[in-house]
């Protein structure tokens, strides 16, 4: 007799770990499926793992630069509005002094009147100067006040007249990318003693008492050009904000489709191997059930 | 050559035909018994001259059958590979079984591993660069880090327990193994009495055979046959059964994972106190004891460490809320240095005590600073190409390489395993057609012998009955 003698425990056996094997597979692309996942521990595939733990920590971080990058949005637009706003009120400071350096017959009263206007819109570009996000003053620096300037015009926000000191504030909007978001009262308004607020205290003060306005005239277009520089200079901050929003809100789809790329199962094609599998798994059963039954027993008599 | 020698002959092939029928129906009722041996009559041809010489003459050619020798039919050398195979596939079984528990300790990839938790971690320092003077930013970026030193001790936790479970599940084979060298001991010493007294051994044999499986398969034990139908067997060169006497196996070594440097869990004689070298399960065992478990413990520890290094470091470089330095972010729980995955623990601090600033009240003209650069620093730490995160994602790879690289050693191992079983079956195994065959044969025979015995019962009759009428 050559070659391997076959017994009925024989067959039993091969037939039993084929089955097995069968149903093992079947089982591993069932848990594929229900889990929607390829990859559900390290050794699955190590490379793809490596992958997924670095894509899943990106997708963090995109979604943390969203949150910090709509933080600066607000930022950007508050200051915005806030400069944007000074511009007018301090172009209508500029119209009434214009307007009293020019009247030669102007009476006391008339002058009382634009000097009293003027106060009135030097408190209010104290009160924009003094605008906040959270609590925080958009035109403060790095200071832990809450505001910017106090009621007099002293400058308590953080940074030196002569601009040293100042700490930049700025939000991550990308992880290579910092962008400053603040503008400090002192780059805006210009330096405590020569700012904005003093010229316009000066302006109100030297219309009431009726003194030349000429010099104070030079010094608010000065403190108006700074207004206007600071103004752009939000502008281009905003855009390259809103800029960096659109890539990181691309970002965040190129991730998400990366990550099902690495981890997410293909339903069709697994679907496809699931009933190639099952068919292949009914076709061992039934070959089983029928090569373990017969044997000589059953043709003897 | 006598008269009824004839008779003697037939029943001697009754006897045989019988006994083998007898031993067809044991082969048939065994058919799924595991470990039985199929079993075989000899028979051999009685008679002739013994020793042919000129005066001894004879011309009898009747004698009969023996059939008195019945034998297991097996491959030593099959049975000798299957106890290496087995020992060998249950070492690999439990190797890869160890490395799909640490993997499981580590949850990845998923929501709940320690990437995400330190993910969360970076997030929330940017999170607190954003509003570095709000409580809620301050306080949750300590919640975060809180549960990254929670998940680093629950893994860490997973990995001890690990440990503990694997030596309690030594130390009971290391019993099993004990109990089932003792019955191996036993059968021997009934195999031998039974042997001299010439009794049938092969049930006896099969049994004791089983258990040496068994052993190979636990301890990585090989069988080497003596005299008298008893078998010897040694684990590693070192002998755990000669002949009816025992050597016990004790588990000695530390029974925690810290003390595994100085005294490593190992398998010893008693008495002796020789370290074995081990296979099977146990070698596995200690494999994960040794090595792998403790492995991925210092991995972690030192992972724990460089945690606690790298944010400690990061918030000394910044200033709190009232502008005083940071301090250390983690520690061992109790003030101190000595910081494992086990013992790294947050400190106790405010929310205000964050360090979310880099520029010294100095700077700022005396008041704290309201910038969130060092919050900003700890979110770049994220950045590092050999930072945390590298770091651990190298860990969680180099895991799933060596799991996967067992898993499928594990998986060659089981084939080349049921390769040699199947040839073992095909030796040893019970076929139901053969044994049909035989019982025809036998049974054939059976009826041949009995017709034996009428042909000659009838030409005694004719002799007897019929003969010697003459002159009556």
């Amino acid at each position: 007799m050559t070659g391997m003698r076959i017994t009925q425990r024989a067959i039993a056996q091969t037939a039993l770990q084929g089955l097995n094997r069968n149903l093992g597979d079947l089982g591993k692309l069932q848990e594929q499926l229900t889990s929607g996942k390829v990859v559900s521990r390290p050794s699955d595939s190590p490379t793809a793992v490596n992958r997924s733990l670095q894509i899943r920590k990106d997708q963090a971080a995109t979604t943390q630069h969203a949150r910090n990058i709509s933080d600066a949005q607000s930022w950007m637009e508050t200051t915005d509005t806030a400069l944007t706003s000074m511009v007018a009120q301090v172009r209508r400071v500029r119209d009434l002094t214009v307007q009293a350096a020019n009247d030669g017959g102007m009476t006391d009263a008339g002058r009382t009147a634009i000097a009293a206007e003027v106060s009135a819109l030097r408190d209010s570009l104290l009160g924009l100067a003094n605008e906040n996000v959270d609590g925080r003053p958009v035109f403060g620096g790095a200071t832990s006040g809450a505001k910017a300037y106090e009621a007099d015009g002293t400058w308590v926000g953080v940074g030196s007249a002569d601009g040293t000191g100042v700490v930049p504030i700025k939000r991550r909007i990308s992880n290579d990318e910092q962008v400053r978001i603040d503008t400090t009262g002192l780059e805006a308004f210009g330096p405590p003693g020569g700012d904005l607020f003093t010229v316009v205290g000066r302006i109100a003060a030297d219309v009431g008492a009726g003194v030349s306005v000429q010099g104070d005239l030079a010094d608010l277009d000065v403190a108006i050009d700074r207004l206007l520089t600071a103004a752009s200079t939000v502008g281009a901050r905003a855009a390259r904000i809103d800029n960096a929003a659109q890539v990181n809100t691309d970002r965040q789809l190129a991730l998400t489709k990366q990550l099902a790329e690495v981890e997410d199962v293909d339903l069709p094609k697994t679907i496809m191997q699931l009933q190639f599998q099952q068919t292949g798994y009914q076709a061992a059963l039934q070959a089983t059930a029928q090569v373990i039954q017969p044997s000589l027993v059953d043709f003897l008599r | 050559m006598s008269t009824f020698s004839g008779l003697n002959t037939a029943s001697t092939a009754l006897w045989a035909a019988q006994r083998g029928l007898d031993v067809t129906g044991q082969n048939i009722a065994n058919v799924n018994t595991a470990g039985y041996s199929r079993q075989r009559v000899d028979q051999t041809a009685m008679g002739g001259t013994a020793v042919p010489a000129i005066h001894s003459v004879g011309t009898a050619v009747d004698g009969g059958v023996s059939a008195d020798k019945v034998q297991r039919v097996r491959d030593a050398f099959l049975e000798a590979r299957a106890q290496l195979e087995t020992s060998a596939t249950a070492r690999l079984t439990a190797e890869a079984g160890t490395l799909s528990q640490v993997e499981d300790a580590f949850r990845e990839p998923g929501d709940h591993g320690l990437q995400s938790m330190l993910s969360d971690v970076w997030s929330g320092f940017s999170e607190l660069s954003d509003s570095p003077l709000t409580r809620a930013s301050r306080s949750q970026v300590l919640e975060r880090l809180d549960v990254l030193a929670d998940g680093i001790r629950t893994t860490r936790a997973a990995l001890d327990q690990q440990w503990d479970q694997t030596r309690d599940g030594l130390q009971a084979l290391v019993s099993d193994v004990n109990t089932a060298a003792t019955s191996v001991a036993d059968l021997n010493g009934a195999i031998r009495q039974a042997t001299l007294s010439g009794l049938p051994v092969n049930e006896l044999s099969d049994r004791r055979d089983a258990l040496v499986l068994q052993l190979s398969q636990s301890i990585g034990a090989t069988a080497v046959p003596r005299a008298d139908g008893v078998v010897d067997v040694t684990i590693g060169g070192t002998g755990l059964v000669a002949g009816s006497t025992v050597t016990a196996v004790r588990l000695a070594g530390s029974d925690t994972a810290d003390g595994i440097g100085t005294d490593a869990p190992r398998l010893v004689t008693q008495p002796g106190g020789s370290t074995l070298r081990t296979g099977g399960t146990a070698a596995g065992q200690l494999t994960a004891l040794t090595r792998t478990v403790p492995g991925y413990r210092t991995q972690l520890d030192e992972f724990a460490r460089s945690v606690a290094t790298t944010f400690n470091a990061a918030h000394t470089a910044g200033y709190d809320l009232d502008g005083v330095p940071g301090q250390a972010l983690f520690d061992d729980g109790a003030g101190g240095t000595a910081i494992t995955a086990a013992t790294l623990t947050v400190r106790a601090l405010t929310p205000e005590q964050v360090a979310a600033a880099r520029t010294a009240p100095a700077g700022t003209g005396g008041k704290p600073s309201a910038d969130g650069d060092n919050a900003d620093a700890f979110f770049q730490l994220s950045l590092a190409p050999a930072g945390l995160d590298a770091s651990y994602r190298r860990l969680v790879v180099a895991l799933g390489v060596e799991s996967s690289v067992a898993a499928r050693n594990a998986e060659v191992q089981s084939v080349v395993s049921a390769q040699v079983d199947a040839a073992r079956e095909s030796v040893s195994g019970v076929s139901l057609d053969e044994e049909m065959t035989n019982m025809m044969s036998f049974q054939h025979a059976y009826s041949a012998a009995a017709r034996m015995v009428t042909a000659i019962d009838q030409a005694l009759d004719t002799l007897i009955s019929r003969t010697g009428l003459v002159g009556r």
